[in-house]
């Protein structure tokens, strides 16, 4: 315990902008001595990709090499980077204080996008990884809004999210591409990349129309009625697209444009935290948990119970749309199948892990399933033990979930950290 | 704490200057991925990919490694789990590619995985061998993808002409799983081909069921009173038990006649008498094979237990097709971009390949022509050869 505590004594110091510099000092050590000169001493094959999870696992012997690469390359540039940087950024970060926050903010997230880039971009694997965990967090989020925001228990996302996906497709082949579905272009393809947020939104729009089909019907009653019709929703959807021909059917629908680079989904996935966050901490979103907690009681505080739980509803089911149109243009092939009990298990996975009513615990969640679904692949068969005995270890000690109920404070988070070295109290 | 700290750090520093591994130069190795279904739906699947993988890489390392262009290479695998899910497939593809160096990549082995997982090796510009995969989509368009198994276009007609010529018969029914690619596909065209044979209206039910469903009786009921002569259901082996015992308490007596995906060790196993005697078609029989063929289900038979399934033996075919290019492709660069190019090249001027399911050439799209083989399933519970049909 004393080292943990000395730990975070001497690196209390160091302010956001400080650990930014520290990663990105040791992104740039990969980038220009990863493969030739550290990871060629250490005897590994290449740059190891997921921190050396994945070589570790395979091969044991390889297990010093990584973890040496890890230390050499990670550890000691970031912490001694940040320790030793935070005498100027700590002024700088108080520079950045006095701007309004939202612009402090806007910077701090360029730098970690840039920082994230220059990483992922030393490997597509890892563009292709952190492409799909970004999804995951729109998913996440979004049904956090139901399931966690609204304390309803919704099992429809794998449809809204096939929705968006499919309604996306058609409309990216038919505009965009020459295919043998839908024939020629209708639209020059160089004008994809700037139509394709509209055919993202009407993917979105399509999947909030279609959670009506749940919403109208359910939201009469309480308790465990809409599980059960939305789990019939995702079905329908899926042997609804499973018999239409002319999208493929079950052989799935492939040869859509590559038109989610890895800057574009993050943007969207900034976009959908942002949004959400501003719903969930506006008027509605305060009255969507008074419902959530006693519905009688928020009937009689002039809560327009059904109108709530509605829009919140159809909120959820349009980001899930959006995370589908971008699922389908990662993979740039669906078909039904993905969007099933599986899928759903997934996302229930990811939500109930990270944390309930909390949007820094749906990311934490959809990251550490994500990576951990990725970085124990090598184990096969195992990989599916453990994953489920921590989700029921989260479940025993943290029945909500790893972060619940809470926010993490911006302000906070940004500011410089040397004043209560001086001894001002925090 | 801190004692156990120091201590760690040294030992580790001491285990890695020691290491064999430390200061070693880089070598050229030639890696083959295998992007197989380890775990989720088809795990037998996966199992038998992994096993003839295994198999071959024995063989190589017992001749000291592959040769190419007279200098030896280790040869190494790479084996992927895809969990039988497309993003995963992609993503082993992706990691195999662009992580580990892959020369050529086998599987994925179902098409949902095929087709997407395909996109990406021709992107990255790698040889990619699909044995099990019959969807047109998985080669369309991709000079970089091949496969190592018929497809359903030319498997239909085969049943449908062995149907006639054996039985004679000229109405048919139709059992399929319309949730599935493969058996709708299938399904499809065994419609298509036996309707221009007998004329339309020759298919005289056409009925359908969803995955996972293990009550068929109202299907198999229509199909009883249709009058149909022969019964179709290209199904995997764990339906058609069902199907079978199922349509035979229903008074169904006409022969039952399946696909490739019929040719699964546990069928017979699930299946018991009920299955005697039943027809099938598919990419090899291992009862009563000869030659190259006979060795290899002996040996896998020796190793593992069991009569390798039609997927070990096209994962077989494909490893071999892999290796033939490999060492057609003359010598290796080292530079991994220019190797995958070369071997490449090499593949598509393989003509006339020994395989030990048929003689394999590859048309310009990257799909073999070869025979497809009818099997029966004999009074032993065994796979025979029962004929063969040829493009």
């Amino acid at each position: 315990m004393g080292i943990a505590k000395k730990f975070q004594q001497v690196f209390s110091t160091v302010p956001m902008l400080g650990w930014f510099l520290g990663i990105l000092t040791a992104v740039l050590i990969e980038y220009f001595w990863g493969y030739d000169y550290i990871s060629y001493y250490l005897g590994l094959p290449k740059i190891p990709v997921l921190f050396g999870a994945l070589i570790m696992l395979k091969e044991p012997m390889m297990i010093p090499g990584a973890l040496a690469y890890d230390l050499i390359v990670y550890v000691i540039p970031v912490l001694a980077v940040a320790k030793l940087s935070s005498v100027f950024t700590n002024p700088g970060a108080a520079l950045l204080e006095k701007l309004p926050l939202w612009l402090s903010a806007v910077i701090h997230l360029v730098c970690f996008y840039a920082i994230l880039h220059l990483w992922a971009g030393i490997n597509d694997y890892r563009v292709l990884v952190v492409k799909l965990t970004l999804v995951s967090i729109i998913l996440t989020v979004s049904v956090n809004v139901i399931n966690g925001y609204q304390g309803e228990f919704s099992c429809s996302h794998p449809g809204f999210m096939a929705l968006g996906a499919y309604v996306s497709s058609i409309l990216t082949l038919v505009l965009f591409t020459n295919d043998k579905i839908f024939g020629t272009a209708l639209l020059p393809p160089s004008l994809g990349p700037y139509l394709f947020p509209l055919v993202l939104v009407a993917g979105g729009a399509a999947a909030a129309i279609g959670s009506l089909a749940v919403a109208i019907p359910s939201f009469r009653t309480r308790g465990d009625y809409l599980a059960i019709i939305s789990l019939a929703f995702m079905f329908i959807v899926k042997s609804a697209v499973e018999n239409l021909n002319f999208i493929g059917g079950a052989r799935g629908m492939g040869g859509q444009p590559d038109l989610a680079p890895l800057p574009v989904i993050f943007f969207w996935t900034l976009l959908c935290i942002w949004v959400i966050h501003n719903f969930v901490t506006s008027i509605l979103g305060k009255a969507l948990n008074t419902v959530r907690d006693d519905e009688a009681a928020a009937e009689s505080m002039t809560v327009k119970t059904r109108k709530t739980k509605m829009t919140a509803f159809m909120f959820g089911a349009f980001w899930a749309g959006i995370a589908g149109g971008l699922f389908a243009h990662v993979l740039t092939y669906i078909n039904p199948g993905m969007f099933s009990i599986n899928r759903l298990a997934e996302i229930l996975a990811m939500v109930y892990f990270g944390g309930l009513n909390s949007i820094v615990g749906s990311i934490v969640g959809a990251v550490s399933i994500n990576v951990l679904g990725e970085a124990l692949r090598p184990l096969e068969l195992f990989k599916w033990i453990i994953i489920p005995l921590i989700l029921i270890f989260v479940m025993i000690f943290r029945p909500y979930g790893l972060i619940s109920f809470t926010e993490i404070n911006a302000k906070k988070l940004l500011e410089a950290k040397h004043k209560r070295q001086q001894g001002v109290s925090p | 704490m801190r004692k156990i700290a120091v201590l760690t750090v040294v030992a580790f520093s001491v285990a890695m200057l020691f290491s064999s591994l430390a200061f070693a130069a880089r070598k050229t190795i030639i890696k083959i991925g295998i992007n197989a279904p380890l775990t989720g739906d088809i795990p037998k699947v996966g199992e038998g990919t992994k096993y003839a993988a295994q198999m071959w890489l024995e063989d190589i390392e017992k001749a000291g490694g592959l040769e190419v262009g007279g200098k030896k290479y280790d040869v190494e695998l790479v084996i992927e789990d895809n969990e039988s899910k497309a993003e995963s497939a992609v993503k082993a593809n992706t990691k195999m590619i662009s992580q580990d160096d892959v020369l050529a990549i086998i599987g994925p082995q179902s098409s949902k995985q095929a087709v997407p997982a395909g996109e990406v090796a021709n992107k990255y510009k790698t040889v990619m061998i699909s044995p099990w995969s019959t969807n047109p989509d998985t080669t369309l368009d991709r000079p970089y993808v091949f496969r190592g198994c018929f497809l359903d276009p030319f498997q239909g007609p085969v049943v449908a002409n062995f149907i006639t010529d054996e039985f004679g018969f000229t109405k048919a029914a139709v059992l399929y799983d319309v949730a599935s690619d493969y058996p709708k596909g299938l399904a499809e065209v065994f419609k298509d081909a036996w309707e221009a044979k007998h004329g339309a209206g020759s298919v005289v039910a056409y009925e359908s069921f969803t995955t996972k469903d293990t009550d068929f009786s109202s299907q198999l009921t229509k199909i009883v009173k249709s009058g149909a002569q022969v019964l179709f259901t290209p199904q995997y082996y764990n339906e058609v038990p069902l199907i079978v015992s199922q349509a035979k308490n229903l008074g169904w007596e006409g022969p039952i006649v399946g696909s490739d995906s019929w040719g699964s060790a546990e069928l017979v196993e699930l299946c018991g008498e009920a299955c005697y005697g039943l027809f099938f078609s598919s990419h090899y029989a291992a009862a009563g094979a000869k030659g190259a063929t006979k060795a290899f289900i002996d040996r896998y038979e020796k190793t593992y237990g069991y009569t390798p399934d039609d997927v070990a033996a096209l994962t077989w075919d494909s490893l071999q097709l892999a290796q033939q290019a490999i060492q057609d492709a003359g010598k290796l660069t080292g530079r991994i971009e220019k190797d995958r190019e070369a071997v490449r090249d090499a593949l598509t001027r393989i003509e006339d390949f020994d395989g030990i399911t048929g003689k394999m050439t590859f048309t310009e799209e990257g799909d073999p022509i070869k025979c497809a083989v009818i099997v029966k399933i004999n009074n032993q519970g065994e796979f025979e050869f029962y004929g063969s049909s040829c493009p």
